[in-house]
């Protein structure tokens, strides 16, 4: 089978409204009009085909009925195509189809958009809720990954937004059940689910200032940018807008000094830290890798006792637990 | 293909198992083809994650991106570790050049996406609301791959919330008009499906509301 070349007289019809079939057609000479009625206005439209213009091309490819009926205005001359003979062709050309794809990208995002001015006047839902709700149902089931991802953006796209405040506590504690608990388990989130009182909106609202500071740092560090990270959470800290952010800016930072190899400042990052926040949340977290340092700094007696003072402070069930039971065990065998 | 794979190397991103690559309702301008693991498709409806695809290496998704200032209309979810090459309006065009499959793959996809809205405009312009959920069936039925049998009798795997997103209604109106079509013995809802009794039937229906709305 090959591409078939077919002869229409005037006023007959290449395909009716409604029809199924999987011919794609091209015009080579002649007049062929595609008619049908507008779904906006109810106006019945007719649209000339050019000479060298594909037709039948969406209801072939989607393999729905046609939306239009193909009347031939003037003796004409069309080449008909199957599917695989227009995928053949095309995966030889692939200009016509970046020209189809530019002619449909377009097609598409009027329908859409026509689409959307009618949901919009009846019911939608606000993107900025519809985020909040998405954070909220991961959360309520512990899959905390996810749930972090969703609180994330919001705080990126609303920072000062409605529920900028309470998505802020949330992503702090689903980073804190995910580093207990693990994704996908912990407790039912009975607790967050609560409704919280809104807080006053200016303090509100400069916290979700932070707080968006805070995690664009977070994520530099998670995309291995350390040395802008680093000057992010310098900021934060140096700000000292909120005792909180500083504490936890102060943390990445060592965390960064570790990666960029710059083991001494680290070493003194998180001493001054844990010297300042002795309760700080991520204390054991700091230890480590002030014994990292000295492992990567050959020192090894000194790592060794760093990470078997950690071995004292968290239980056994914390992830931590095996890394440094991990680290004491290559120390001891090296 | 090896020139094209280093030509594509630098549109290459990577996921671990269980990132969220997108989230619905986030505005986004990046589309993806699978190159390996596979991608979920949900979207949150109420008090459940709704699975809508699971997409293998060599799928397109994200691909509405195209449309200007639409957020993300369904949550992306890597089930393995995935890498994917990622498009946008900018490279799209240096990608598809050196890849017609993919461009092939997107122009029928858009076919689709094309006929699909145009079928929920339609949906959308009926004034009744039991003429717009009858016409969602419709829809469905359309879909559905033809049967041999000829019975008018369909069973869709779909479920109230489905429809009410279909007909831009609340779920609580959706569950409504459905329970009255329940009682009118035209519908059996289930948990996992709803049976509708006689397609033909809501074919006629909303044929007539179609046609008595526009001679109003």
């Amino acid at each position: 089978m090959s591409p078939k070349a077919i002869q229409y007289n005037a006023n007959s019809i290449i395909f009716f409204k409604g029809d199924v079939s999987e011919k794609i057609y091209i015009l080579k000479s002649g007049k062929v009009s595609l008619n049908y009625t507008d779904i906006e206005t109810g106006q019945e439209i007719h649209d000339l085909i050019k000479t060298g213009e594909f037709f039948g091309v969406r209801s072939a490819l989607g393999r729905y009925a046609r939306e239009e009926t193909a009347l031939v205005l003037m003796d004409s001359n069309v080449i008909a195509f199957s599917v695989p003979e227009f995928e053949q062709l095309s995966s030889q050309n692939t200009r016509i189809v970046i020209k189809m794809l530019k002619v449909f990208s377009t097609q598409l995002r009027r329908i859409h958009k026509q689409v959307q001015n009618m949901i919009y006047s009846q019911e939608q839902v606000k993107p900025e809720t519809g985020l909040y709700r998405i954070g909220e149902y991961y959360i309520k089931n512990n899959r905390y990954t996810q749930a972090l991802y969703a609180y994330k953006r919001y705080l990126t796209y609303y920072p000062s937004g409605e529920y900028a405040a309470d998505v802020t506590r949330k992503i702090e504690r689903a980073e804190e059940n995910l580093q207990k608990y693990g994704q996908g388990r912990g407790p039912a989130e009975a607790a967050a689910g609560s409704p919280q009182e809104i807080e006053k909106p200016a303090k509100s609202r400069e916290l979700a200032g932070l707080a968006k500071l805070y995690y664009n740092a977070v994520s530099l560090v998670s995309q291995q940018k350390y040395q802008e990270a680093f000057g992010e959470f310098k900021k934060i800290a140096t700000a000292g807008e909120d005792e909180e952010y500083v504490a936890k800016a102060q943390f990445e930072i060592g965390r960064c000094l570790y990666y960029l190899q710059q083991y001494d400042t680290c070493i003194k990052s998180f001493t001054a830290l844990i010297q300042r926040y002795p309760k700080h949340p991520e204390l054991a977290e700091a230890l480590f890798f002030v014994g990292k340092c000295y492992e990567d700094k050959e020192e090894r007696q000194k790592a060794k006792g760093f990470y078997t003072k950690i071995l004292t402070l968290i239980k056994e069930e914390d992830p931590l637990y095996r890394k440094v039971k991990k680290a004491v065990r290559e120390l001891e065998g090296s | 293909m090896n020139t094209a794979n280093t030509m594509f190397d630098r549109f290459k991103v990577s996921f671990q198992k269980g990132d969220v690559i997108f989230c619905e309702y986030e505005p986004g301008d990046n589309f993806y083809l699978i190159q390996a693991g596979r991608v979920q498709i949900v979207k949150i409806m109420g008090e459940i994650e709704k699975n809508i695809a699971v997409l293998q290496p060599g799928e397109v998704f994200g691909e509405m991106a195209i449309l200007e200032e639409a957020p993300r209309s369904a949550t992306a979810i890597a089930l393995d570790p995935v890498t994917a090459l990622e498009f946008n309006q900018e490279n799209f065009e240096i990608l598809m050049q050196g890849n017609p499959q993919i461009a092939l793959k997107l122009l029928k996809l858009f076919s689709n996406r094309i006929h699909d809205q145009k079928r929920k405009f339609m949906i959308l312009t009926l004034d009744d609301v039991e003429a717009k959920i009858a016409d969602v069936f419709l829809m469905l039925a359309e879909k559905e791959p033809p049967s041999d049998t000829d019975s008018e009798k369909i069973e869709f795997k779909t479920t109230v919330d489905d429809i009410a997103h279909w007909a831009a209604i609340s779920p609580a109106k959706c569950r409504e008009v459905i329970n009255h079509f329940v009682n009118q013995r035209r519908v059996e809802l289930l948990q996992d499906r709803i049976v509708v009794k006689n397609i033909n039937d809501f074919a006629r229906f909303v044929s007539t509301r179609r046609r008595r709305q526009e001679h109003q």
